[in-house]
Formats: structure tokens, C-alpha cells, sequence
């Protein structure tokens, strides 16, 4: 596979503080077009790698590219244009919350200085619809909304600039089933429209099953398996043979083995 | 990714077409559509431009929205597109039209609404405060019957932390305002050869209005901004309604703690800044004047006679239940967004500072017999 395929490539990263290693030479590449979950339990350093992905911190060692660029070595402006190919959904939303809706999706729009507010409005009509909000939810303020609500926003905000990497922190934690199959529903629909990469961290299985291509497993703090969820069976791990049983009832129930994506 | 990028052919029949190649999207970094829709603007005007979208690798909504502001907002014959860039420019013509919400208010009346709001919103705050008051005396009648549930630690804790914390800083700022005032006076005294009423004017000035109203303002800046920043961050991140499950009056638990440790600590800490005041008046009046520390010492009984100690100590138990109260109020008053939060800190700072100065100057006049 030539490298240029590859959305995101971690190679030989540890992160340590203080005596405490959180991940160890730890190895992950997501191809383009694909949607990576990253599995682990409490504690493992999921969310610390989904921070290493988009730049927020940076690993004591090791290295993270993103298209073939590492974020740590751009200059200023060159990390800005790179941080706008990709969308991070953080876990508890995270809107502005002096903005209303509007604000909010339209903020990285402003910020690109390329768009007059007739085309911003239009715009963020159009990440509104994709995230099935209605045009009256614009006017609303974050404290206004509900949790489902926050996230899809959050979304259409991450989706504001066309990114090509979505990165999404517990998409689905703290909604009800229903709504989080809807989410489910909604990132697969996008992917398909908009053609995305997608990283997500979950806990929820039936997210897992209903979103993935392939699983990435973080344990002893390196990544012990990244394979399709029927792979996982083959993996010789305690915490993989356990998860996987969980995976397979609802690979069972959904009929729907999926194999790894043709690139 | 190829960059986005047209060229423009002449049509046998006069007219131009537009044919678009390359990326049109915001993913190629390098493509500016302020700069593409510059660019295009000519064959925006013209309509009889054809468009040929044909070899466009990407299409998307950044590009479709200038494409089709650029057009006029709709799509006919002279474009000729491919089935997926048709279905996208579909879904932009199905979406609302700009800003029918923002028209609303008439002008005319605008200013009577605003002072109508600002009127409902002062006796709101009127209201809010007096609710306050109200919870919190109810709270300390509570705990007379039931000394119990008296929350002694948090008392300490805010003592210690409104009170002792505060005492570094208040002593400095007092000590230099002392000797400034003690230099200006001294040089304005010695004019007229009463040297000696410099003792006068420090001791007074420091124990009846520096020392309360300097404690009143560095206490509002420190303690009061504190308190209002966490009972509204509280708000914010439901602690509060936390506190409220778990049957725990939220008055009792946090605002009473406040108001009375406070309470307790602002005489003594206007005493403390008073103090300081004074010395630094005394050093000022040795300097300048050579008036020596003990007669200094001996004399300043004379002058500042008890009943002013007395009101001082009132001076500062009003203050500091002043401050807190409307710390308080503030933070009680707090939304769930950061811009809410900014605000009323500095609501609660201002409004502080603002009333206890205006409540000195009543005491002023209305003591003014007393201890003169």
C-alpha cells in the first residue's frame, strides 16, 4: 500500500508521564476511506492517542502523520490549512457556548476568510441539514439543546470545512439507543455523501458494529490487533477473546460480517 | 489533488464557456475561493456564459454555495453538470432563504424596550437578592435551633481563605496609601505650622474611612470575584442541583459559610488595614515632619476615641456582609455559557465596589456627630 493512501500513520509512539507509560512503540495506520474504531479499556490511553491525532498533545516519542504530514513540523500557517483537512468531535461536544447554533458552525467558515455571509448562511443551512437539524435550531445556544442535540452540531461543526479526517471521541456515549443507531445512521450516511476517513473511540458495541470497518485494539499500552471486528477472533489476547464474545452476539443478531475494505 | 482550476473557450456562436477542472473543494488547501470567485466574476455577470462541470474531480458545498451564489441561485440549461453535483445544488436550492429571523424589533420603540428591560431586569436583581436575604435568614434560624448542622468547617475554610489570605496584600496596599497620604498632608501642614494635626488626619482617616473601605474593595476584588466565579461555575457543571439531591441546602452549605466567615473577617481585616495605614502615615510624619513615633502614639488616642473604633468594626461588618452578599447574588445568577459567567464576575466586582462606596457615604453623613 503506497503511503499516500494512508489518512493517518503512528509510528513507534510512547507517552509517558512522569514514570507512568501510557503507550508503548505503539503502531497504528488508518487508510483513507475507511472507519477505524479504537477499542480499549478504562484508562488504556484512547482518547490521549485521539489527542496525539489532532495535535493537542504530542507524544514524548515516535511520530504521527496525518496525509503524509506531521502537524508538529509545519509552521503556523502550514498547521492551520492541515488542521482544517480534518474534524474532531470531542466527547462533550464542546460548542462555544456564548454562540448560538449559527455561530458556531459559521465560526470556522468566518475564520477562513473566504466567504461572504450569504454563502456562510447558506453553508451552514446546508452542515444543518446533513446533520438533520432543522433551520429553527440555529438560533438556539448550546445550554439550550439536548445532549443529541449537542452532538450533532458538534458534528456539523466538524464538518464545516469538508474535512477528510473525521476524529470522533464517544460519538454515541450518554445518548439512548435510539438516538445513538440515529448517530450511527448519520456518520455511515456521511461517509457515504462526503466520501470521509473516520477515528472514533467507543465503549458502545453497537456503535462498534454499526459504524466499523476495521478495530484497532489498545492494550498494554501499544495496539495488540487492527483488523475487521470477524478478525478479532483470531487475536490471543484476554481482553479481545472478551470483547470480541460481545462484538460477536451482535454480529450474530445483524448478520452483517463485514470484511476489510478494497483499496 | 489537483488544484481547482477553469479556462474559458469561445463558442462558435460568440459566447463564451467556462470549463471547470481540478479539486473544487475545500480539502485542496491551496485553492482561495474569495480569490476563484474574483475571478469568475466576469462570467458570473454574463448570461450568456455556458458552464462545463464535467471534469471536476470534487465538488463540494464550499464550492457548489460559490458556484451557485455566483449564478444567481439557480441552475438551467447553460450548466451542464454531472447527476451528483445536480443533486447537491438541488439540496442548496431546498435551503432556507438568508436571515428572515434578524428582522424583528421596530426601531422606533427599540430604546423604550431596552429601558423596559433593563427596568425588569433591575427588579429582577431586586428580587433575586432579596430571595437571598430572605433563604438566609431563614437558614440561620435554622441552625440557632439546630447548632448541629452549623457547617463550622466551611466557616474556617472561608475565613481563612477570605480572611488570613487576604492579609499580605491588604497590609502592602494600605501601608503605601499611608504613606502617600501621610507625605501630602505633611507638606500641606506644615504650611501653616500645624505639624501636629497630621496625627489627626492619619489616625481618623485611617480607622473611620481607609481601612474599611480599602478592605471592602481589595476583599470584593479577591473574595467576592472568587465567590461568584465558583458558586456560577457550580451552576454550570450542576453541583449545585448535586448538593440539592442529596437534601443538603445549598443556601446552608455555601452561601451561609460565606456570608459569616466574611462577616467575622472584615472587621478585623479593616482593623488590620487600618493599622497599616496609620504606620505608614507615622513613618511619613517622622520623615517629614520629625514628629517622633511615640508621641505619635501617645497623641492618636486622643483623637481617635473609642465610639470610632466602634464604627469602624461596624463600617467593616457591613461591608463584608455587603461584598458577600452580592457575591453571591451574582453567582447565584450565573447561565450555563462562559460569556454569562465573565459577566456577572464582573457584575459582582463592580456592583460591590459601587455599593459599598455609596453606603460609606451615607455612614459619613450620618455619623458625621459621631467621635469628632
Amino acid at each position: 500500500m503506497s503511503k499516500h493512501s494512508l489518512a493517518c500513520e503512528i509510528t513507534g509512539v510512547w507517552t509517558q508521564y512522569g514514570s507512568t507509560v501510557i503507550h508503548r512503540d505503539l503502531n497504528l495506520a488508518v487508510r483513507t476511506g475507511e472507519v477505524m474504531a479504537l477499542v480499549g479499556g478504562s484508562g488504556s490511553g484512547k482518547t490521549t492517542l485521539l489527542r496525539h491525532i489532532v495535535g493537542l498533545t504530542t507524544p514524548s516519542r515516535g511520530e504521527i502523520n496525518l496525509f503524509g504530514v506531521n502537524l508538529a513540523k509545519l509552521d503556523r500557517e502550514g498547521a492551520r490549512l492541515a488542521r482544517n483537512r480534518f474534524g474532531m468531535l470531542f466527547q462533550q461536544g464542546a460548542l462555544f457556548s456564548a454562540l448560538t447554533v449559527y455561530d458556531n458552525i459559521a465560526f470556522p467558515l468566518r475564520e477562513l476568510r473566504q466567504f461572504d455571509e450569504e454563502s456562510i448562511h447558506l453553508l451552514v443551512m446546508h452542515k444543518l441539514a446533513l446533520v438533520e437539524l432543522e433551520p429553527k435550531h440555529a438560533w438556539l445556544l448550546p445550554a439550550q439543546l439536548s445532549g443529541g442535540m449537542v452532538k450533532r452540531v458538534a458534528l456539523a461543526r466538524a464538518l464545516a470545512l469538508e474535512p477528510e479526517l473525521l476524529v470522533l471521541d464517544e460519538p454515541t456515549a450518554g445518548l439512548d439507543p435510539d438516538r445513538s443507531e440515529k448517530f450511527v445512521h448519520l456518520i455511515n450516511n456521511l461517509k457515504k455523501q462526503l466520501g470521509l476517513t473516520v477515528v472514533f473511540v467507543t465503549h458502545d458495541l453497537d456503535t462498534l458494529v454499526g459504524m466499523t470497518d476495521r478495530v484497532a485494539v489498545l492494550a498494554d499500552q501499544h495496539i495488540i490487533a487492527a483488523c475487521t471486528l470477524s478478525e478479532l477472533a483470531h487475536v490471543d489476547h484476554p481482553f479481545a477473546q472478551n470483547f470480541f464474545k460481545g462484538v460477536h452476539e451482535r454480529l450474530d443478531r445483524t448478520d452483517k460480517w463485514k470484511t476489510a475494505p478494497t483499496h | 489533488m489537483a488544484e481547482a482550476e477553469f479556462r474559458v473557450e469561445d463558442l462558435s456562436n460568440g459566447t463564451k464557456r467556462v470549463i471547470l477542472t481540478g479539486a473544487w473543494s475545500l480539502r485542496g488547501v491551496q485553492n482561495n475561493f474569495s480569490e476563484l470567485r474574483e475571478h469568475l466574476s466576469a462570467f458570473f455577470g454574463n448570461p450568456f456564459t455556458h458552464w462545463d462541470l464535467n471534469g471536476v474531480e470534487q465538488l463540494d458545498s464550499a464550492a457548489a454555495v460559490m458556484l451557485w451564489t455566483g449564478w444567481g441561485k439557480h441552475v438551467d440549461q447553460r450548466m451542464s453538470l454531472r447527476p451528483e453535483h445536480a443533486a447537491l445544488f438541488n439540496m442548496l436550492a431546498a435551503l432556507p432563504a438568508a436571515h428572515s429571523l434578524e428582522a424583528g424589533r421596530g426601531s422606533l420603540m427599540a430604546p423604550f424596550i431596552l429601558l423596559w428591560d433593563k427596568y425588569l431586569e433591575f427588579f429582577g436583581h431586586l428580587t433575586g437578592f432579596l430571595n437571598l436575604v430572605g433563604s438566609l435568614m431563614f437558614e440561620f434560624f435554622y441552625i440557632l435551633r439546630h447548632p448541629r448542622n452549623i457547617p463550622f468547617k466551611e466557616i474556617s475554610a472561608n475565613f481563612y481563605k477570605g480572611g488570613v489570605q487576604a492579609l499580605p496584600v491588604t497590609a502592602l496596599v494600605s501601608f503605601m496609601i499611608g504613606i502617600a497620604m501621610g507625605y501630602l498632608m505633611a507638606l500641606q501642614l506644615r504650611k501653616f505650622g500645624a505639624d501636629i494635626f497630621i496625627v489627626n488626619i492619619v489616625g481618623l482617616a485611617g480607622v473611620r474611612e481607609l481601612g474599611p473601605i480599602l478592605m471592602a474593595i481589595i476583599v470584593a476584588g479577591r473574595s467576592g470575584s472568587a465567590m461568584t466565579a465558583q458558586i456560577g461555575v457550580m451552576r454550570v457543571t450542576e453541583e449545585i442541583d448535586a448538593l440539592s439531591t442529596m437534601g443538603i441546602s445549598r443556601t446552608l452549605r455555601l452561601i451561609l459559610p460565606k456570608v459569616i466567615g466574611l462577616t467575622l473577617a472584615a472587621p478585623l481585616l479593616a482593623f488590620w488595614t487600618s493599622a497599616w495605614a496609620i504606620f505608614g502615615g507615622m513613618l511619613a510624619a517622622k520623615i517629614q515632619l520629625g514628629i517622633s513615633m511615640e508621641f505619635f502614639l501617645n497623641y492618636l488616642p486622643q483623637v481617635v476615641v473609642p465610639v470610632t473604633l466602634s464604627l469602624a468594626i461596624f463600617k467593616g461588618l457591613t461591608f463584608g456582609i455587603l461584598v458577600t452578599l452580592i457575591a453571591c447574588h451574582f453567582g447565584m445568577r450565573v447561565m450555563p455559557n462562559t460569556e454569562s459567567l465573565s459577566g456577572s464576575t464582573t457584575s459582582s466586582v463592580v456592583t460591590a465596589i459601587t455599593t459599598v462606596i455609596l453606603v460609606d457615604a451615607v455612614f459619613a453623613i450620618v455619623t458625621r456627630g459621631i467621635g469628632l
